[in-house]
């Protein structure tokens, strides 16, 4: 049970990284479950090894295997502090390409539950969302200008600030709503996987496992996945 | 002109009597930095000698600084600094509180608000960018924090940040908070806004809070120093409290407690807090397990995880997964006050009925406790309302003081049964309109009220720090004369954390002595534990520059439970800290380069800035017999020794007369009276204030 866990998570690995390779696009969301969490060493688990984790989720980039897990956010909002000084060399929890502070409170919507919900009023629990680097992005497809492009070198989503105008239809486009319009220059910000909130992340609640190392680590374990 | 960093420069008046809303430049008050040194020159130059903290004349003024907003690690505390009503003078005082209210005042646009006036109904503020209104709160009046918070959130979106009051600021009773994000509050002010019949400020914005130019790869730099090599864990300590492989010290007394096989017991999937050696900077946030340092091993498998306040990667309170609450009304989710969860515990003054101290009852008694007094917006004055309760009870003053109809009203089977329902009566009867309410009123009203004599004052136990009427926070066990002379200073507890964190870091008192001794001249700055030497200049000049620091950070503003750096985890700097990082973060957020003696000059006109305040408020230059008085347990506990014999922290008369006179020597205050010389305040740069103190005749 638990190889065969494993084993089909690496293949869809496996497989979207392939396509990754050859369309130089990337796929949003792979299942983990608990064996798959002890297998990429992530928070040590005693559950039921088959059952989807609903706290972790871990999305398939260019840079590597992106893991989000909710269990260890403490809400310091740290990753979105970092992420705009080093990219807008400002602070605002609005134009961060990672996303807290709005599901601090209350999760991702206010209820007359909210007492048991998700957010600091409730059970506690919030979720960093990140960008999710999509092989279909709606925000590239609904921008007027085509101002986002993959990069070349990075494989990322990125807004090209000489086209953007500003208009919020890749903010509208997205699912998640993940770019944002910065209404001091009037352009989107968008992740670039540039890594910074990942890598100050206080209790690795948000990770980027480099495919050299994600690679390592299966096959020491006896998987293989190229 | 370049563009202003660090600061807003906007400082936002809602005068509640007229409505009128103005917004003014903060920057006329750079020179004092932000927070509370700016809280202290608008007190000062805009409320009345003598006014009292719940007339219409005084003025809150709730001030963040030029490190708010810029993501420096621990920069999420919110400065209040009004006249309090727990002092007998009405004198002035800062409260704080974190979470996220700072930061979302800067994103509004603000440096400050100040509150003044008084509403004729109920009213809140709501605060959107340049948007300010003032809003009808007459269905909010009488409910809980979290309640008010809620329904605020319903009309501003989820995202914005609501401070309140509850229902002990309503009531304008002295020991109330303001209180955000559910637990982040802020002590010894909420009754004034209830006076002001303002329950809720509201607030979000979507201004950035820039770097000073190009500064964002070096603030990167210095955040990447500070998070690898510098920063420890809770308050500072800095060793592991268990032996781990890569540490050389470990101390049990350390806040330091992740180790192998120690979870957040209740995170699905649990999650090890593990091993953090320094140089890791993805496991800071892991090292310190609040819950189970606060409420014993029994609070591991229910921890879900530690929390915090904004920008900060320490996370000192815990959250917790209490099924036991509903059975109280409750849902089962509990989180920690701003002081842990002693509180309720000290008001269960016969214990528990399981007879732990650190068992599942008392467990469920703290989370049941905290979660109310949060929400009724309670102050513990540093944990001396529960004393004075048990002072009461136990001597049986409380049955001579209350009715006897309200004192058979009140179910005190619970409470000798270690029942945690106690919690449910002990905290409504204090919201209530009883006599038993008066424990609000905090040591100094409640002691005249009911007539409690030299017993309640003089009795060690309970930690009255003389007629000033606080707590003792950190006095003669922590540093001998240094402690005493912190807990002198101020018009409420000392919330100086700087000599603590550094005598409590965890490392040996050698290495200790050592560092004092590059810091603050000699090693004879610091004593071992119980084994005090008599006062030197150097303790004079350490607590001058805990003092400082403090001050420093209300105003700046940073967390002085964790800053200043002295000391770090790291052997390989040999555990030395940096305490130029303060005014390195200053100097890339403003863009105004500082050195680490420039801000420390600005820290000593805060504080004395701080004493005219008092002074004019006291109405008398003799701080020395009138206001840095110290409590007779510190000369007479530990009857059976002499001071300066190892095994007691007993002080000498004599020698703490002499410390306060080094001590005001330091600062270049009159050695008699202790209050500034006017050469002092010019030098400072505070002749205005040197020429109103003049006018009132209080110069000596």
């Amino acid at each position: 049970m638990f190889e065969r866990e494993i084993d089909n998570f690496i293949n869809k690995v496996r497989t979207r990284r392939e396509f990754l390779k050859v369309s130089g696009k990337s796929i949003a969301g792979v299942a983990v479950t608990t064996s798959v969490l002890n297998l990429i060493g992530c928070s040590k688990t005693t559950g039921d090894e088959d059952e989807p984790v609903d706290s972790v989720q871990a999305f398939v980039t260019p840079a590597g295997l992106l893991v989000a897990e909710a269990n260890r956010c403490t809400g310091c909002q740290r990753c979105e502090m970092v992420c705009t000084v080093t990219n807008d060399e400002k602070i605002h929890p609005l134009i961060s390409r990672v996303k807290i502070a709005r599901n601090f409170n209350y999760g991702e919507e206010i209820t007359d539950n909210y007492r048991h919900e998700n957010g600091y009023f409730g059970n506690f629990l919030m979720t960093p969302e990140t960008c999710h680097q999509c092989e279909d992005a709606k925000c590239a497809a609904a921008c007027p200008k085509q101002a986002i492009n993959q990069s070349e070198t990075t494989k990322a989503w990125t807004v090209d600030d000489d086209l953007c105008i500003g208009c919020g239809a890749c903010t509208q486009a997205c699912p998640w709503n993940m770019p944002t319009i910065d209404s001091e220059t009037n352009k989107s910000t968008k992740c670039i996987l540039c890594g910074a909130c990942a890598d100050n992340c206080i209790t690795g609640a948000l990770r980027v496992i480099p495919w050299e190392k994600f690679e390592a680590t299966v096959r020491r374990k006896g998987y293989l996945v190229s | 002109m370049a563009k202003v960093t660090g600061w807003i420069g906007n400082l936002l008046r809602v005068n509640l009597t007229t409505g009128n809303i103005t917004v003014e430049d903060s920057m006329k008050y750079k020179d004092l930095v932000g927070g509370a040194g700016l809280g202290y020159k608008v007190i000062f130059d805009e409320v009345p000698q003598g006014t009292k903290a719940f007339d219409e004349a005084n003025k809150v003024v709730i001030a963040v600084g030029p490190l708010t907003g810029t993501a420096a690690p621990c920069s999420g505390r919110t400065n209040i600094t009004s006249l309090a009503p727990t002092n007998p003078y009405h004198a002035i005082t800062d409260s704080h509180m974190g979470g996220n209210f700072g930061p979302w005042m800067k994103f509004a646009g603000y440096d400050a608000i100040i509150i003044e006036g008084a509403a004729k109904s109920p009213v809140w503020v709501r605060i959107e960018d340049d948007k300010v209104s003032i809003e009808d709160a007459g269905s909010l009046w009488g409910k809980g924090t979290v309640d008010t918070t809620k329904a605020i959130n319903d009309i501003m979106g989820k995202e914005a940040c609501i401070a309140a009051i509850g229902q002990a600021g309503e009531k304008q009773r002295n020991l109330a908070s303001i209180v955000n994000s559910v637990n982040h509050s802020a002590g010894g002010h909420g009754g004034i806004l209830g006076a002001k019949n303002l329950k809720a400020i509201g607030i979000i914005g979507k201004r950035a809070v820039h770097l000073a130019d190009e500064n964002a790869k070096e603030w990167l730099k210095l955040n990447e120093y500070m998070m690898s090599d510098i920063i420890g864990a809770n308050n500072q300590h800095v060793v592991p409290n268990t032996p781990q492989p890569w540490a050389e010290y470990h101390n049990p007394g350390s806040r330091w407690t992740a180790q192998l096989g120690l979870f957040w017991g209740a995170a699905n999937p649990p999650v090890e807090t593990g091993e953090c050696p320094p140089g890791d900077k993805n496991k800071v946030g892991l090292r310190t397990q609040k819950a189970i340092f606060d409420l014993g091993p029994v609070a591991e498998e229910r921890t879900i995880k530690m929390a915090g306040c904004y920008s900060c990667p320490i996370r000192c309170q815990s959250n917790m997964y209490m099924p036991e609450l509903e059975k109280y009304g409750l849902t089962p989710y509990a989180t920690s006050t701003c002081i842990n969860y002693s509180s309720p515990g000290t008001a269960m003054v016969k214990g528990y009925a399981d007879g732990e101290s650190k068992g599942m009852d008392a467990m469920i008694t703290k989370c049941l406790g905290s979660r109310l007094a949060d929400d009724y917006g309670i102050w513990s004055n540093y944990g001396q309302l529960p004393r004075d309760f048990r002072h009461m009870y136990n001597s049986g003053k409380l049955k001579e003081v209350l009715p006897k109809e309200e004192y058979d009203s009140i179910n005190f089977d619970l409470l000798e049964k270690g029942d945690p329902g106690w919690m449910l009566e002990y905290y409504n009867n204090l919201i209530g309109d009883g006599e038993f309410s008066h424990l609000l009123d905090g040591p100094y009203w409640m002691a005249q009220r009911w007539s409690m004599g030299d017993e309640y004052w003089n009795e060690y136990s309970n930690n009255i720090w003389s007629k000033m009427a606080y707590p003792k926070h950190h006095s003669n066990e922590a540093g001998a004369q240094v402690g005493v002379l912190v807990n002198i200073m101020f018009n409420r507890d000392a919330n100086s954390h700087t000599h603590m964190n550094f005598i409590g870091a965890g490392l040996p008192i050698g290495l200790l002595k050592e560092i004092a001794g590059e810091v603050w001249g000699s090693p004879d700055a610091l004593d071992a534990p119980k084994d005090y030497t008599p006062m030197n200049e150097y303790k004079a000049k350490f607590a001058k520059w805990s003092i400082d620091r403090n001050f420093l950070h209300d105003s700046i503003t940073l967390c002085n439970w964790v800053w200043p750096m002295v000391v770090s985890p790291s052997k390989s700097r040999n555990y030395r800290g940096d305490t130029a990082l303060e005014s390195k973060f200053f100097s890339l957020a403003t863009g105004i380069e500082t050195s680490e003696e420039e801000l420390d000059y600005m820290a000593e006109r805060i504080c004395t800035l701080h004493r005219a305040a008092t002074i004019k408020q006291m109405a008398t230059i003799d701080m020395r017999n009138e206001h840095d008085t110290i409590p007779e347990w510190v000369f007479n506990v530990d009857p059976d020794m002499e001071p300066f014999t190892e095994g007691t922290v007993k002080l000498d008369r004599d020698d703490m007369q002499l410390a306060l006179t080094m001590l005001y020597k330091e600062y270049g205050w009159d050695e008699k009276t202790g209050a500034p010389t006017r050469a002092t305040y010019e030098k400072l740069g505070l002749k205005d204030v040197a020429d109103e103190l003049e006018g009132l005749n209080l110069l000596p």
